[in-house]
């Protein structure tokens, strides 16, 4: 192994090290922008420069590898000096700069250039600001771009690539017109973009944040004619209190629903009680499909972004698509139905909100298809601005329960914020109707977890059930390619965004793989502490199939609670 | 030897539409399975490729510091006026594309205009008028 | 005195008027013994960096790969020269020879020639050298019946200087952004489509092809101990007749290419400064013609012979007007991917039209502007950012007083 010295640190590192990660070895963090971790390295910002003994040109950590002898210099006076000035560079030719835009920004809750600046000790800024005046992209009903922020690190279009391998994002031109943008600069709207929203949270500098509905939101709580009722999807409540500072992971579920009734909502429903009312349409169809020789495998519906992927990517898959509708629009489809009728609201005057981990759950309910269901879509985040301007002390609220008839949930639609949730909930309903026997294990440990695509055989009676689970739509997408090559499944989950919907591209920042994977150990916990594990013992769930749908799959619930697919080719 | 690079492709595109329509980069992109907003990327890297139809005539006229010093902005400047287009514009009547760009590699002979693929050097206001006046 | 003609020598496009003399004799010797002959010979590089070709192709050489590539770089766009374009337009087959006899010497089995899109009529001229040297056996299988084998392909360029930088050539022929590489890896080691790949300058090249036919000693007989053989001159500005010209290295001083080969200043106006080797290079003042031209004379005096395109200016431009002009060239060229090149040109352009307006800099502005040019060359990845604030900076080395806004130099902003 190669001897270095790092800062006058001796140490020894395999061959095939950069010298970032060598420098990590020795406790020193050197600065980086460009760079992320699950990423291909792209070595363009410079900021991570280190002077290397005997070389006069300055060196990027991240994509140096080391060399046996090397004295590597992190902080010398060359190198705090020039790395200044890039950042000088960067705040300068951008609209970034504070005294710009910091307090409207989508990024100032937790700004990683402002930790850049203190890591390198900024102390001036000596340059005018000539930052190119670009629109903003508001073509997306999910995502905008505001370009005059961006400083072309490729983060987004190496996520968008990468992780999720779609690939909206390039950069384009050369020279000062180099810029990142879409495909003939169309705008995100007008490509095949899924709405995911991880671009978002691969952007160091809020160019990227989600289309705002909190303003709208707002302007309807104040306005004493509407019914505003709410949902809050299952990912939120192990999130929505990083906003408060809390760890990871903590949960606020009855803090969540004091805040939302004290903001102003007449009812706080649960997008739990709508998952487990997906389960029972979504088991009923599989066990349909299976029965009947329909299309399979059955790919699930709930992730508005994988739905998208598929009518551009895969059309011809369209018909294995469940034909459920997501939770979010069935709550909306039920509160504007069964909860409006029963409790003598008029629709019109009904506004359903949703709180959700998601930007594609944006573009999700603007669907023509399904455009009345639910009106403003929130983001945790999103969620997480209006506790705080409402003045609340979030976390210090009394716990309080989401309201009757559409609140009561199972641990089967906690899990569904979690990769391979929605398939241990689905199995978990079906193998008991089905075999009408219990299910005696409840936990189905091979579909947990963060690999990327998990494969399971289910033993349902006489039936071996084939599924396999994938998240983050580059995944999805090898998914897909072992399907097209013959791999056979009766069952397929896909969440688009990495970690299921905990990693949303909604979800508060960072969301990163230590954050995600608190949030989703915290899911499994509420599950497992929770007497009530299955979708079809929901008693509010047996109230509204008794009450008003009949039975899962009749025509009641085919006309609220189904939808289909639009083939939408790149 | 080997297939069309994908670089010889794009000239071809350009050379027989005058620019490359999209749906030959969705085509490209397909065939090279990657997005077709980075073939996108490539093209828009290149001065010489368009994504949008041009006019028939481009005209390039060097400004960097051989042709510099020998006034190739009066040039410029005078072209401009003729044909009414900035720098970057398409003439009303698609017959001109303007564009003010770097060395040419004439420039010994400065000031160089290149039209489509010619190129006219030592040249002053007169003279490229003349040459520009010619082109139907 | 005066020229010293190898490479422009013989000149013809018509491929029965040109004697492969040199390729017949490579191919009578070893790859190896053909690399020796050009080490001995102390040719470097005429694209604008200088390296030891012979080394270059020695550790090409050694290289093992099923696909080995030869590529003659021909994208030519530095600001000044253009004696490329006048090698393939008048000794096309020279160029060829060249191309073949290093193919031969590495070993490589393909190659390419990228000539700039600009570049139509040496397009034209390479399309055809092309087809006849097919023809007649000089390119393919067995060429001239030995037993060495190489194909040749034109690609054209479309139009971004970057791609000259040879690493951002791989990428453009691989039909990438024309973006430089990290190196290492080294092209010899791992080029184009990740195959080991030789990448040179067209006179480079020519230049071999002149070594095998003289032989390296006589080669290497001239010019001076550092700098061996002949040098393409490109002499444009404020010249009086302009053009390319053939030095022996260590013969004219570049006053003695000014007045003698370019017969003096346009106008007769007073010389201010030369650019020796295009605009990445460091100005010349007047007072320093007297140098040798060769590698080692002007690079003792601070600059760099660069690819040889010597820029004259006369005293009666404004210097700000100059700095501007050739910072937007690195501003309008770099490919955009380090951010001290992509927005410290673009500052430094910024930074210089401010002066413009106000007729000079303060003291605290040059400061300023020598910092982000720092700060560009030492942390840029190619020699695009690395060298793009050399006139610049050799400005105000040499004519600060001029530049200083009057009567408010030493003013905070
Ligand atoms: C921005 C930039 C542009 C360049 N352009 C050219 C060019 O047009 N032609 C060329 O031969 N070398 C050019 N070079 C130099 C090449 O990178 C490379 O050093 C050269 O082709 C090697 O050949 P040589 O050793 O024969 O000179 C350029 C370098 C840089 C940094
Ligand atoms: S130095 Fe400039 S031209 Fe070279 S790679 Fe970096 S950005 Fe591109
Ligand atoms: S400077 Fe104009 S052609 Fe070179």
């Amino acid at each position: 192994m190669p001897k270095i010295k790092i800062d006058g640190e001796e140490l020894e590192v395999e061959l095939g090290t950069t010298i970032l990660e060598a420098a990590k070895e020795v406790q020193v963090n050197i600065p980086t922008l460009c760079y992320l971790e699950e990423l291909s390295v792209y070595g363009g910002c410079r900021l991570c420069v280190v002077e290397i003994e005997g070389e006069k040109n300055l060196k990027p950590a991240c994509a140096t590898e080391i060399a046996e002898g090397m004295e590597i210099k992190t902080h010398s006076e060359k190198v705090r000096r020039v790395r200044k000035n890039i950042f000088e560079l960067i705040i300068s030719s951008h609209n970034i700069g504070c005294e710009l835009n910091c307090l409207d920004c989508s990024w100032n809750i937790s700004c990683e250039l402002k930790e850049i600046a203190e890591l390198i000790e900024i102390d001036q800024s000596r340059l005018d600001s000539i930052n190119e005046r670009y629109d903003d992209d508001n073509s997306s009903h999910a995502v905008v771009r505001k370009m005059n922020k961006c400083i072309d690190c490729t983060r987004c279009v190496r996520k968008c690539e990468e992780i999720q391998g779609v690939g909206i994002f390039t950069k384009a031109n050369r020279g000062p017109e180099t810029l990142i943008t879409t495909f003939k600069n169309k705008g995100m709207g007008n490509v095949e973009c899924a709405n995911c929203g991880q671009c978002i949270h691969a952007c160091p500098t809020g160019a990227l944040h989600e289309s705002y509905h909190y303003n709208s939101v707002w302007h309807f709580l104040n306005d004493d004619s509407k019914f505003v009722v709410v949902q809050t999807a299952p990912s939120v409540r192990v999130a929505l209190s990083e906003g408060f500072g809390e760890e990871p992971g903590t949960v606020a579920t009855g803090q969540m629903v004091a805040a939302l009734r004290r903001l102003g909502f007449d009812r706080v429903f649960d997008t739990n009680f709508s998952a487990d009312l997906t389960i029972m349409e979504e088991g009923y169809e599989l066990i349909g499909r299976i029965k009947e020789g329909g299309k399979l495998p059955m790919f699930t519906s709930c992730s508005p972004g994988w739905i998208k992927f598929i009518e551009h990517f895969y059309p011809e898959y369209l018909p294995h698509l469940s034909t459920c509708k997501s939770p979010q629009q069935m709550l909306g489809a039920v509160a504007k139905s069964y909860y409006a009728e029963q409790h003598g609201i008029n629709v019109e005057d009904m506004i359903v909100v949703s709180v959700m981990p998601c930007t594609a759950k944006k573009f999700e309910a603007s669907r023509l298809e399904m455009e009345d269901d639910v009106d403003f879509v929130l983001t945790t985040r999103e969620l997480i601005r209006m506790i705080k301007e409402s003045g609340l002390d979030m976390m210090n609220l009394a716990e309080e329960k989401a309201d009757k008839m559409m609140g009561a949930s199972s641990g089967a639609a906690d899990i569904f914020g979690a990769t391979g949730g929605v398939m241990e909930a689905a199995l978990r309903t079906a193998y008991e109707v089905i075999t009408e026997e219990e299910l005696g294990k409840l936990d189905f440990k091979t579909l947990r977890g963060l690999a990327g695509i998990k494969e399971a055989e289910v033993e349902i009676g006489e039936l071996t059930v084939k599924a396999a689970v994938a998240h983050g739509l580059g995944n999805a997408k090898e998914l897909m390619e072992r399907i097209e090559a013959g791999a056979e499944y009766h069952f397929v989950e896909v969440m688009a965004c990495p970690g299921g919907c905990v990693g949303g591209g909604g979800q508060p920042v960072p969301t990163n793989q230590e954050t995600v994977e608190k949030r989703l150990n915290s899911l499994y916990q509420i599950d497992a502490e929770k007497k009530l594990r299955k979708s079809h013992e929901n008693p509010e769930i047996k109230a509204i199939y008794e009450e008003f749908l009949g039975e899962p799959g009749a025509k009641k619930s085919h006309d609220l609670l189904h939808t289909h697919y639009i083939p939408r080719s790149i | 030897m080997e297939e069309l690079s994908f670089l010889e492709k794009l000239h071809n595109l350009q050379d027989t539409y005058g620019y490359i329509p999209e749906r030959e980069i969705s085509n490209l992109a397909e065939e090279a399975d990657i997005s077709r907003a980075k073939v996108f990327g490539v093209i828009s890297f290149y001065s010489m490729f368009y994504t949008e139809p041009t006019g028939k005539y481009i005209v390039r006229i060097c400004d960097s510091l051989s042709c510099y010093v020998n006034d190739s902005e009066d040039l410029v400047k005078a072209v401009q006026d003729y044909l009414e287009i900035e720098d970057g514009e398409t003439s009303k009547d698609k017959k001109f594309s303007l564009e003010v760009v770097e060395c040419l590699g004439h420039c010994g002979e400065g000031p160089v205009m290149m039209i489509n693929n010619k190129t006219f050097t030592q040249l002053n206001e007169k003279k490229a008028l003349n040459i520009l006046k010619e082109c139907k | 005195m005066g020229e010293r003609q190898l490479l422009k020598k013989e000149a013809t496009t018509d491929i029965t008027e040109h004697n492969f003399s040199a390729l017949e004799k490579a191919l009578t010797m070893e790859g190896a013994e053909v690399v020796k002959e050009i080490k001995e010979a102390g040719l470097k590089g005429r694209g604008g960096a200088g390296f030891p070709t012979g080394l270059k192709w020695e550790l090409a050489l050694a290289e093992e790969a099923d696909d080995k590539y030869l590529i003659c770089n021909a994208d030519e766009a530095e600001t000044g020269t253009f004696k490329d374009r006048y090698l393939m337009e008048n000794v096309p087959f020279k160029v060829l020879e060249g191309i073949i006899i290093a193919a031969y010497a590495v070993g490589a089995n393909k190659g390419y020639i990228y000539i700039r899109g600009e570049y139509s009529k040496p397009i034209k001229i390479f399309t055809k050298v092309l087809k006849d040297a097919y023809d007649e056996g000089l390119l393919g299988a067995s060429i001239l019946d030995s037993d060495f084998n190489f194909d040749l392909r034109l690609i054209k360029g479309a139009g971004a200087y970057i791609c000259g930088e040879e690493t951002a050539l791989l990428n453009s022929i691989e039909g990438k952004r024309g973006k430089s590489r990290t190196k290492p890896p080294y092209p010899i080691q791992s080029g184009l489509f990740g195959q080991p790949t030789v990448v040179n300058n067209v006179e480079t090249l020519t230049s071999a092809r002149e070594i095998i036919d003289l032989g390296a000693e006589e080669y290497g007989a001239l010019g001076t101990e550092e700098s061996k053989g002949t040098k393409l001159v490109c002499l444009s500005g404020d010249i009086s007749k302009p053009g390319v010209y053939e030095v022996e290295f260590g013969e004219l001083t570049i006053r003695e290419i000014i007045e003698e080969l370019g017969q003096g200043v346009k106008n007769d106006e007073q010389l201010k400064f030369i650019i020796p080797g295009g605009a990445s290079t460091s100005i010349i003042p007047a007072e320093k013609m007297d140098v040798d031209y060769s590698y080692e004379a002007i690079a003792e005096i601070g600059s760099s012979l660069g690819s040889g395109a010597i820029i004259v200016l006369d005293d009666t431009h404004s210097l700000l007007d100059l700095m501007v002009n050739v910072s937007r060239f690195f501003m309008d060229e770099t490919c955009g991917t380090c951010f001290p090149c992509k927005d410290g040109n673009k500052q430094l352009n910024y930074l210089l039209k401010k002066a413009v307006q106000k007729g000079g800099f303060t003291k605290k502005e040059i400061e300023l502007i020598r910092s982000i040019g720092e700060t560009i060359i030492l942390s840029a990845r190619c020699g695009l950012g690395q060298t793009s604030s050399n006139f610049i900076n050799s400005i105000f080395d040499n004519y600060q007083a001029e530049v200083l806004q009057r009567g408010n130099e030493d003013a905070e902003n």
